[in-house]
């Protein structure tokens, strides 16, 4: 039942929202899709916590990204020991410095006048809930060793199981529960990501990169 | 040659009285909401001081503007490069203290506190925690009118001699009113990363659209004018509009129409947007006259046509020919842009001023020594100050405009005291009778019509009749019923 909920349920449901909600806002809300930053109210706390947050989860999510579309090659790629070695001690580097930023966020926010305006009851679910994502995988890292190794041959199989609108849960039925956990999390800030300003990671300045410096728009030429 | 057109806004700094209504009626329409208390898109503050926010001209701190690598200019902040590896965290950001923390004053407790034997107060509270504040810490004007001044006008960037300050008798005051200068080259444009800030093509205003604006607050820092806003409540930039509604309907700004001093002109420019960047790489003190060289003359039929072929109107032609604007920068030369050397070509232009009224007694300003008007070298505010604040550091660019004013003023005294001066007096500063009295009409007699000459946009020729629905007031976000 818990399996089911977890493995089927959950994730159709974080998915359909994603797809349905997402380009629903862009077109009708899009004046909130914004971070929502709160550094112009307090700063000291924020550099310490949002800079080891970003830098840390960021890879950690690119690798599991990365992983789920390219299994045949990072299994090539962890064959050699000394390579599987290092990225198993970075990944737990980088969860535990994302560890660290989350949690530095969360006190932050409970510790600041000024932020208690801009903190609203979708910023503290999505705080516990990233603090709670990074906490079990944190401790994923370090009492289920070799994650790198085995989240292919399970998770990623599952979710391309997923994906494919065949779920076996086979791979993933008789994991512990805080895998289970660190699963239904994932699915729950993927369902809630259309809703709450997490939208601001869905969008990359690539304009910026390729334009020229200055940008212009013309009423005559219909751009304003 | 790109001939484009700008709006533009000259401020005469000879007349500028200090009395805010400027900043009370600009801050009435458009920022007295929520998150938008503490800023002042247009501001007025005392100089010799630091100013809003605190130490703006501080480019080592806040690192705005453009600076010179090799023949380029690049942000002074950062490259694109660390503009994506500082999104996160933007180092530069000038924070809330910078400005100042809101305040307002609890008004109800007057008339609804309980009986007592004490009078009721209004005690001041912060705008953004909402918690009562025992002692407030700064305003928008905090060092108005030189208050503090060895605090705050002695970190004026601008001043060599610190000094000045300590002596009441070297001291000097006036006051510079700022709005958005709308730059040619804008930082802030340059600096956005989601592209939310832009140039228009037909007026040169610069905006930022709030509904692709990210908050990643890159352009707070990046306008060395400090001029765009973070509304800590929307989480958005925002920034002096310059009252495109108003300006696009051939009306003056909220800010030059309330001016009591009548110290603001408002006009068209024609500029040339061919090599705006690379004029801008020279030494600091040629900026000013790279700047000039950019502003075409309305009047030549080249340029004319040259407008005509980028769909400038006949209007916008004709205002640009009667453009108060171009008569001081240009043709006169005594308007100067605010600090060139951040290398954006501001286009808000300002006629420095001479120096307080003289006392007649005591032995400090000996009057028969000066003459009954200062001369060059005897004024009060010294020449590399304004030089500073509006030259690059130039002085012979100010002691043209100076010579200019002062020569004017020689001149007038003797037309109206029935004891005309020698014709020398004008010509040595550059001038003639005709300009002069020109000069002279445009300071004192012009009346609204002459001091704005502002172009509406010309919407008869874009499709009126469709346009005709979508103007004037309304709900923007449709209802059910809406089709």
């Amino acid at each position: 039942m818990l399996n089911a909920l977890i493995f089927i349920a959950l994730p159709y449901a974080a998915l359909a929202l994603l797809l349905v909600v997402t380009p629903l806002r862009f077109c009708s809300r899009r004046l909130t899709w914004s971070a929502y930053s709160t550094q112009f109210l307090e700063r000291k706390l924020l550099y310490w916590g949002i800079n080891p947050w970003h830098f840390g989860i960021l890879p950690i999510l690119i690798a599991h990204v990365f992983a789920f579309a390219f299994p045949g090659l990072m299994k090539g790629f962890l064959g050699n020991q000394t390579t599987l070695l290092i990225l198993e001690s970075l990944g737990l580097a980088l969860g535990l410095f994302a560890l660290l930023g989350i949690v530095l966020l969360l006190l932050r926010r409970a510790n600041s006048g000024m932020l208690k305006q801009v903190t609203f009851s979708s910023d503290w679910l999505l705080l516990f809930l990233l603090a709670f994502q990074a906490g079990t995988g944190v401790y994923i890292g370090c009492f289920m060793r070799w994650g790198s190794q085995w989240y292919l041959y399970t998770a990623v199989p599952y979710l391309w199981s997923i994906v494919s609108f065949n779920p076996q849960l086979g791979y993933v039925a008789d994991f512990p529960l805080v895998f289970k956990l660190h699963a239904a999390c994932a699915f729950l800030i993927v369902a809630l990501l259309p809703f709450t300003k997490l939208v601001h990671m869905l969008y990359l300045p690539i304009d910026f990169v390729k334009d020229p410096p200055i940008l212009y728009r013309w009423r005559s030429r219909g751009n304003l | 040659m790109d001939v484009r057109a700008q709006i533009v806004m000259v401020f005469n700094l000879d007349k500028c009285i200090g009395c805010h209504t400027c900043s009370i009626s600009c801050k009435n329409i458009w920022t007295d909401r929520k998150g938008a208390e503490y800023m002042w898109w247009n501001n007025v503050e005392t100089k010799p001081g630091v100013g809003y926010p605190k130490q703006w001209e501080n480019q080592q701190r806040f690192k705005g503007g453009f600076v010179v690598d090799g023949k380029k200019l690049r942000l002074k902040a950062m490259g694109k490069g660390p503009t994506l590896l500082n999104m996160f965290f933007q180092p530069n950001m000038p924070k809330i203290e910078d400005y100042y923390e809101p305040f307002d004053f609890d008004y109800g407790n007057l008339a609804g506190a309980k009986d007592s034997d004490d009078q009721p107060v209004a005690r001041a509270f912060s705008q953004i925690s909402g918690d009562d504040i025992d002692e407030i810490q700064g305003g928008p004007n905090w060092d108005d009118d030189l208050s503090g001044s060895q605090i705050y006008a002695a970190k004026d960037m601008n001043l060599q001699d610190k000094q000045v300050v300590d002596q009441y008798d070297t001291m000097f005051m006036q006051y510079l009113p700022r709005i958005c200068n709308h730059c040619l080259n804008p930082a802030c444009v340059a600096s956005c990363p989601s592209r939310a800030l832009y140039k228009r093509g037909e007026d040169g205003i610069v905006l930022v659209d709030q509904n692709v604006c990210k908050g990643w607050r890159f352009c707070t820092s990046a306008c060395p004018y400090k001029k765009v806003y973070f509304n800590w409540q929307s989480g958005k930039a925002e920034k002096c509009i310059f009252c495109y509604p108003r300006v696009e309907s051939g009306q003056c700004n909220a800010c030059a129409h309330s001016c009591v001093g009548r110290i603001r002109y408002v006009g068209v420019l024609l500029y040339d947007a061919d090599g705006v960047e690379a004029s801008l790489t020279g030494s600091d003190d040629q900026l000013v006259d790279a700047q000039r060289a950019h502003i075409l003359d309305p009047r030549d039929p080249k340029v004319q046509e040259g407008a005509r072929k980028n769909g400038i109107t006949e209007q916008w032609l004709e205002a640009a020919v009667k453009s108060p604007v171009y008569t001081l920068v240009k043709e006169f030369g005594i308007a100067l842009p605010l600090h060139p050397e951040f290398r954006t070509m501001p286009m808000a232009y300002y006629i420095p001023s001479l120096s307080p009224v003289l006392s007649v007694f005591g032995e400090t300003h000996k009057l028969l020594e000066h003459g009954m008007i200062p001369a060059l070298e005897k004024l009060r505010v010294p020449i590399g100050y304004l030089a500073s604040l509006l030259a690059g550091g130039n002085h012979q660019v100010i002691e043209k405009a100076l010579r200019k004013l002062i020569a004017l003023r020689v001149f007038m005294r003797g037309e109206n005291l029935g004891a005309p001066v020698d014709a020398a007096v004008l010509s040595d500063a550059g001038m003639d009778r005709a300009s002069a009295l020109k000069l002279y009409r445009l300071f004192t007699l012009a009346g609204y019509n002459e001091r704005n000459v502002i172009p509406a946009q010309q919407r008869e020729d874009q499709d009126p009749e469709k346009r005709k629905q979508q103007a004037g007031f309304g709900i923007l976000e449709k209802t059910r019923r809406a089709k």
